[in-house]
């Protein structure tokens, strides 16, 4: 029996998008549990900087687009025990400005891209029995919002697809989450608050009992769903809200 | 361009069955209609018309659709 069921000790783990944001975060809190691993994000500089706040040894950085070129960082990885997928971007469009351009803009990098990645790494045999994937998904995807009719659609698409790895993948104990959160503190909130003023933003926050949330809240989560203490749970949709969807 | 458009594209895009209640001077947050999917609205709206990009801090600033034409003007390329 595992006596240390939280830790990440000497697992190898794969996270995008952590270049920033939850992404950042997450590498950091997986990397002081113990885990060893492979970040991948756009930014190199800001990659690097992730990198240089890790604990521990044998991480590397890829610095990649997933839209455009996954195929080196296949290549690249191997043995691995968990797969985190935080890349990703909002947008805020009313249903009548949608056109295929905007469709393909959120759908490529939000549901096209971690789908490809997690399909090609399972098909070339990279991700080892008892492994635990944990896609960022959105509140938005069974609570959407005027204008996220794109961006709560990918990440129901999302859900979906964890769902589906769940049942496929339980004969070699992968298993699969989403985690549905609200507003988190992010990069990606500054840019939604560009679009919807600092006023809207601050409205929108007084909805939350317990205010928006921070990068390391996420990070948790994703640790406990990374770590054999959530052996049992899998295929399943977890909300993160501050209590926002509890009632009124 | 010229400010009746803009202001044909607004009414049509807000659903206005009565567009001559949208002038130059009206001010966008005096409208009785007035929610947060009219400022979505005029967002996109001038992203796809005119190709520029506003803000809702931007929005914040401004009052009425002369300000917008103004912000349009300023930003076109």
């Amino acid at each position: 029996m595992n006596q240390q069921p939280f830790s990440l000790q000497g697992k190898k783990i794969l996270i995008t998008g952590a270049s920033s944001g939850i992404g950042a975060q997450t590498a950091i809190t997986a990397s002081q549990m113990g885990a060893i691993l492979i970040i991948t994000g756009r930014n190199k500089e800001n990659l690097f900087d992730t990198l240089t706040k890790l604990h521990g040894a044998g991480h590397v950085t890829i610095e990649t687009d997933l839209c455009e070129n996954i195929e080196s960082l296949i290549d690249l990885c191997d043995g691995l025990d968990g797969i985190v997928n935080c890349a990703g971007i909002t947008k805020h469009l009313p249903i009548k400005f949608i056109d295929k351009k905007s469709i393909d803009a959120v759908f490529n990098i939000n549901y096209t891209a971690p789908v490809l990645l997690i399909n090609q790494l399972l098909k070339k045999k990279k991700v080892n029995a008892g492994a635990s994937i944990v896609l960022l998904s959105s509140l938005a995807s069974i609570y959407p919002f005027k204008g996220g009719a794109l961006y709560s659609g990918a990440k129901a698409a999302i859900d979906n697809f964890s769902k589906t790895i769940a049942l496929e993948f339980s004969p070699q104990k992968i298993r699969s989450n989403t985690i549905n959160s609200g507003m988190v503190r992010t990069p990606l909130l500054d840019g939604a608050q560009e679009t919807i003023s600092k006023e809207a933003m601050d409205a929108h926050e007084k909805s939350y009992p317990l205010g928006f949330g921070e990068t390391t809240d996420i990070a948790n989560m994703v640790v406990f769903l990374l770590s054999d203490a959530s052996r049992w749970v899998t295929g399943t949709t977890i909300i993160m809200d501050g209590g926002l969807t509890a009632g009124t | 361009m010229d400010i009746n458009e803009l202001i044909k594209n607004l009414a049509s895009e807000f659903e206005f069955d009565d567009p001559s209640k949208l002038t130059a001077t009206t001010s966008f947050r005096g409208l009785k209609e007035w929610s947060s999917m009219h400022a979505l609205i005029i967002i996109a709206l001038v992203n796809s018309e005119y190709d520029v990009i506003i803000t809702g801090n931007d929005l914040m600033q401004i009052s009425t659709v002369q300000d917008l034409f103004d912000i349009i003007i300023s930003r076109k390329k």
